[in-house]
């Protein structure tokens, strides 16, 4: 090893024990505990726990409550990715228009719910969808439209907590959209704006290219992040009505915290560690193929 | 006081000096003195502070309570004890007792005149394999609070006291109030079907508790009965998410009937500004034929195996389930005492008390296993299930019954293995 090694293994061996301690030892405990069926009696008594191998995992995949699970995490997934992405790019290209004023205003209006309590904003948004006295029923009311039982309807208690996702969090996206946007090069659309192309063909063919790396980092970050969520149903709807807002993660912590299945709830991290690595995987290829990366 | 300090006789480094001194001195004390700790769910947790000045007063312990939500007490026990972070004295509900005493995180009663008096029958929740584990704190039982207005509006008197009666009595207030609805009975709060169940007889487990019994006729029954409440509009199929002021649904009529425990009668009190205390009463609940037993949420003081003061531990759970401390609570936050003589007390001989003295005499029995708190929500699922016609009857107690042997896996397991009694 020569000095130059040394000093950098010395250099980075506390960062690197720091990880191996609070990342790389509890999953890999974690692993271990998913192959035993470590339960409540476990808890009262060691002798109790078991070595299940695959047990967990076979057992999983014929609950049918973990399927609904992964279909509504999937719908989560499916439906608030392009939602959540959409409005931030539509409002940071808005933003980005030359002719709005008082443009830093209207990014900390538009930033401010990303940085407020979601508990406290879900609380607020359970009131707003109230199916009597909701002011979002009143106002459709104020148009001719029937009140429309948001939280309590198991189609559209996932719309429902989207709309709230999407308010709450569109706002960080849009920041990181409003710098990439800020880097497009500005003679470039002018050109492309001297040779006919309109509003579409200069945003496809020369905004688009140029944002390209920004919006695949997004949009891997905003899919891990629906993949994991659960603050919102946890606090909105309580994983109802009739558990269509129960989602993988949700599911794992009734398991593990609430009942104190840590084998089980270890298997159910371990498929959600393979899912998003999954999806991570596809998108770089993506962004591979189209030279974003 | 500051006058004695003579002109500069408080310099910057004499008081920083001091700063170490007062901080040993503070740990000294700490030390000593460390306050009993507490941990109660509800109204239970929010008014115990005000039983503690007396307790300190006769023992000089300081006693520090800490209030639990109840939807999110169970999780935060079981984390407790297995972090090693559990309280000297905790709160449980009766159908957790069993649960707690079998991990090893409650300790048992040793000392048997602290369960001298208790309203018979209590007790036989809390013992797990013949010891007790546990102090009876409250009795709880459900009984229907009933809007007089509506009902006499509709031509009843008093709240009927059978399901054919309940049913016919929904059908004339309906009809007299098609936008508003008949019963309170939020979708994801298990015990008003877990009643039914029991008053129609069904056992719920079968073969030692060990597997669901969910398709049997008595079952189907109370499912049926459950059920019909809702599609046939007498109930709102909403959760306890979507209702989040249930007094002020009561006071304006949105219900008229609501199943519900004695911390009610604190909180009609409290907002007798929209509710008068003439617009409503109490009565038993129904069962098929008349009233019968029911379940509820009583509660008891027990002491974790993880404190370090157990003599201390215990005068608290004595002094909370005393005779006075009990009428104090129950003037306090409606809860019934647990310890017959205190109900030769005026305060507990009111009308509308005693639909509750009566039912308190005939409590539900649950089955006694760990598993219960988990169960009686899956029962639950599957009764939202069909009331919001996402699966049929059929399916969705076959779905229960497969879900509930499940469940029942590890504990079949351990009994064939005599791991357990």
């Amino acid at each position: 090893m020569t000095r130059q090694e040394r000093a950098a293994w010395l250099f980075t061996a506390p960062v690197l024990a720091i990880i191996a301690l609070v990342f790389v030892l509890p999953t890999s405990l974690a692993l271990a505990l998913s192959v035993t069926d470590y339960s409540i009696y476990a808890l009262a008594d060691w002798s109790n726990l078991r070595f299940v191998g695959l047990g967990n995992f076979t057992e999983l995949l014929s609950t049918p409550l973990f399927w609904r699970a992964l279909g509504n995490t999937m719908l989560f997934a499916g439906i608030g990715v392009p939602m959540a992405i959409g409005t931030s790019l539509f409002t940071a290209l808005l933003l980005d228009d030359v002719t709005v004023r008082w443009k830093p205003l209207w990014r900390v209006l538009l930033f401010a719910p990303y940085v407020t309590s979601v508990v406290a904003t879900a609380v607020v948004w359970r009131i707003l969808f109230n199916e009597r006295f909701g002011l979002i029923n009143r106002a459709l009311g104020a148009i001719g439209i029937a009140p429309v039982d948001w939280l309590g309807d198991p189609h559209l208690s996932i719309p429902a907590i989207l709309i709230f996702v999407t308010w709450k969090i569109f706002g960080y996206n849009m920041i990181v959209f409003t710098a990439a946007l800020s880097a497009v090069p500005g003679e470039l659309i002018e050109a492309a704006r001297l040779d006919g192309a309109g509003r579409w063909g200069r945003f496809r063919h020369v905004t688009l290219p140029a944002i390209g790396p920004t919006l695949l980092l997004a949009t891997v970050m905003s899919v891990a992040g629906f993949l994991q969520i659960f603050a919102e149903p946890y606090v909105m709807t309580q994983g109802g009505p009739a558990q269509s807002t129960t989602t993988v993660l949700y599911f794992m912590f009734d398991e593990g915290f609430k009942w104190w299945n840590l084998g089980q709830a270890s298997a159910v991290a371990f498929i959600l560690f393979l899912m998003i690595l999954a999806v991570t995987l596809v998108q770089t290829r993506i962004g591979r193929r189209y030279e974003w990366l | 006081m500051g006058a004695g300090i003579s002109e500069g006789g408080w310099t910057r480094r004499a008081m920083l000096s001091a700063v170490p001194v007062i901080g040993l001195a503070g740990c000294q004390a700490r030390a000593d003195h460390r306050p009993l700790s507490l941990w109660a769910m509800s109204y239970e947790g929010d008014y115990s502070p005000l039983l503690i000045p007396a307790f300190t007063a006769a023992t000089g312990l300081d006693v520090e309570v800490q209030s639990l939500p109840t939807t999110a007490s169970h999780e935060k026990l079981l984390t407790a004890f297995a972090g090693g972070a559990l309280p000297d004295v905790l709160m449980l509900f009766n159908s957790w007792v069993h649960e707690f005493a079998t991990i090893g995180a409650i300790a048992p009663v040793t000392r048997p005149a602290l369960l001298a008096q208790m309203v018979p029958g209590i007790l036989a929740s809390t013992r797990v394999a013949g010891r007790d584990f546990a102090v009876p704190w409250s009795v709880a039982p459900q009984v229907q609070f009933y809007r007089r207005d509506i009902l006499a509006a509709a031509g009843w008197d008093a709240a009927p006291s059978d399901w054919a009666g309940w049913r016919a009595m929904a059908k004339a207030v309906k009809r007299r109030r098609p936008d508003d609805y008949v019963f309170l009975m939020l979708l994801n709060w298990p015990t008003a079907l877990i009643t039914m169940l029991v008053q129609a007889g069904a056992t719920m487990l079968r073969d030692r508790d060990t597997r669901g019994a969910f398709q049997t006729p008595e079952a189907r029954a109370a499912f049926a009965y459950y059920v019909s409440l809702y599609t046939d509009g007498y109930a709102p199929m909403a959760l306890s998410t979507e209702i989040q002021d249930p007094v002020a649904a009561f006071a304006a009529g949105y219900c008229a009937v609501w199943p519900s425990g004695p911390t009610t009668l604190v909180d009609f009190t409290r907002r007798a500004d929209i509710l008068p205390r003439e617009r409503w009463s109490t009565a038993r609940l129904p069962a098929p034929d008349g009233p019968g037993a029911v379940s509820g949420l009583a509660s008891s003081l027990c002491v974790s195996t993880q404190t370090r003061r157990p003599d201390a531990a215990w005068a608290l759970v004595r002094h909370l389930t005393s005779i006075p401390s009990e009428l104090r609570y129950q003037r306090l936050i409606g809860n019934l005492p647990a310890r017959i003589d205190a109900y030769q007390s005026p305060q507990l001989a009111t009308a509308v008390l005693r639909p509750f003295a009566e039912q308190m005499h005939q409590p539900a029995t649950l089955p006694p296993v760990i598993e219960w708190e988990r169960i009686q929500i899956e029962i639950q699922y599957a009764a939202e299930r069909i009331v919001r016609g996402v699966q049929t009857m059929d399916a969705a107690l076959a779905a229960l019954d497969d879900r509930v042997d499940r469940l029942l896996a590890k504990r079949r397991a351990l009994l064939d293995a005599g791991a357990i009694a």
